[in-house]
């Protein structure tokens, strides 16, 4: 999938993906793909609730065994 | 309408000192106000320099906890505090409190802000969620 940046919280736990999350689309523009790459068994719920509440859009999500990559559209 | 937490903590463990960060933090991250209010002995966790401790005899293991988190990326109580701060979470020490406690505002963390419950009580109502942690 196309992107226009990556960030990669693997390592990080709930809540810290959704923290850094948050800090990197503030700095992304509207309409930009931001992939997060994570390996937190919380993220699979938490970032979909995020999107959702924040008004950006998951455009896509792959799994590769225990890592999770997400697509957001930054709103 | 906006979404807004409010919290209440009224002990000063570092399980309770941590909890409204964390979640204090995550709402914050999606977009929400939040206000946490400190009472009785959850006061203590906003002065300088405080160093939180697990619960009793669990004290002495409050090191190694610290250790783990961290190394799942979870910053200790400063960190994490600063953490907050930084996403724009609010925190008020409970006026009353102070006076029992013989806190002096001049003790607290800068970016404190003192509050009576009344005042509290009204961001808590307008609220989507409230919180009691403690």
């Amino acid at each position: 999938m196309d992107k226009n940046a990556t960030l990669d919280a693997k390592g990080l736990m709930c809540p810290m993906p959704i923290v850094g999350l948050a800090k990197k689309a503030k700095e992304m523009k509207s309409g930009q793909v931001l992939e997060l790459l994570s390996d937190d068994v919380g993220a699979r719920e938490d970032v979909p609730a995020w999107c959702s509440r924040t008004g950006n859009q998951l455009i896509g999500t792959e799994e590769e065994g225990k890592l999770l990559k997400f697509y957001i559209r930054i709103k | 309408m906006t979404d807004r937490l409010s919290m209440v903590v009224c002990e000063g463990t570092f399980d309770k000192a941590m909890m409204p960060l964390i979640l204090g933090t995550t709402a914050a991250s999606m977009g929400s106000e939040v206000n946490v209010f400190y009472t009785f002995f959850g006061t203590k966790l906003l002065t300088k320099g405080v160093k939180p401790k697990l619960p009793g005899m669990m004290r002495f293991f409050t090191g190694m906890i610290v250790g783990r988190m961290k190394k799942m990326g979870i910053p200790d109580y400063e960190g994490m505090m600063n953490q907050a701060m930084e996403l724009g979470v609010n925190f008020y020490a409970c006026s009353t409190t102070l006076g029992l406690m013989g806190i002096k505002e001049g003790d607290l963390r800068p970016g404190v802000k003192v509050l009576g419950a009344a005042a509290f009580l009204k961001m808590a109502q307008e609220s989507n969620v409230s919180l009691f942690i403690g």
